[in-house]
């Protein structure tokens, strides 16, 4: 698997560094190359883990798939908060963007959460945190599946 | 009585779920080889909990 290739480098948190090609590449290679990221990075929101999946790294994509069901599941059975588009304030419209970027499970925490939210408790605010964190990794995983359909991280 | 898909966690057992699930997925989207990865998803969940509950502590003479 891609994912466990043997590397010489035990890490890498750091860009795999830029070296420049023999030869240029051509500008058409150049835009498939760019377009084919925005489509990984875009599947990746979409579902948590497609991305890596289309990336062939089945291992990164399990993990991302299951860490985000898995916040979703808690965050919508503590009942925490989904925040909506019409958010009276800027906490509540960013809470709609943090929820949003877990994508498609955006509609599953909505079906889940049948009582609605309750954030009375401190159970519920725990909800809304762990949905919230659901949106923002997910939205990390594309940007990483991003980064490396464009070759600038392994 | 509770609808079995609801939970309800203390205040320890959501942190540590939290912790896990983050360390475990910073740990394989940020580290490869199976020891590099044990290891950041370890130091980072026993850092998540000693931060955790050291802030907790720190707040504790606010609240009274």
């Amino acid at each position: 698997m891609p994912d466990e290739a043997p590397i010489a480098e035990s890490t890498n948190a750091v860009p795999v560094p830029q070296h420049a090609p023999p030869y240029p590449i051509p500008a058409k290679d150049r835009h498939r190359r760019d377009a084919l990221a925005l489509t990984v990075a875009a599947a990746a929101w979409f579902l948590p883990g497609l991305g890596h999946a289309l990336l062939k790294m089945w291992v990164r994509a399990l993990v991302c798939f299951s860490t985000v069901a898995l916040l979703v599941i808690l965050g919508a059975g503590m009942r925490g908060n989904i925040f909506s588009r019409n958010g009276e304030d800027a906490f509540a419209k960013l809470g709609y963007v943090a929820d949003l970027g877990a994508g498609s499970f955006y509609f599953v925490a909505q079906a889940l959460e049948t009582n609605g939210p309750d954030v009375s408790h401190a159970n519920g605010d725990y909800g809304t945190r762990l949905l919230a964190t659901a949106g923002v990794l997910n939205m990390l995983a594309a940007l990483h599946a991003y980064e490396v359909a464009r070759a600038r991280k392994a | 009585m509770m609808p079995p898909h609801e939970f309800k966690l203390s205040h320890f057992q959501a942190m540590v779920f939290f912790a896990l699930l983050i360390s475990v997925a910073f740990g394989f989207l940020s580290r490869r080889g199976a020891y590099q990865r044990a290891r950041y998803i370890l130091w980072s969940f026993i850092l998540f909990l000693v931060i955790g509950v050291g802030i907790g502590w720190a707040m504790y003479p606010f609240s009274h």
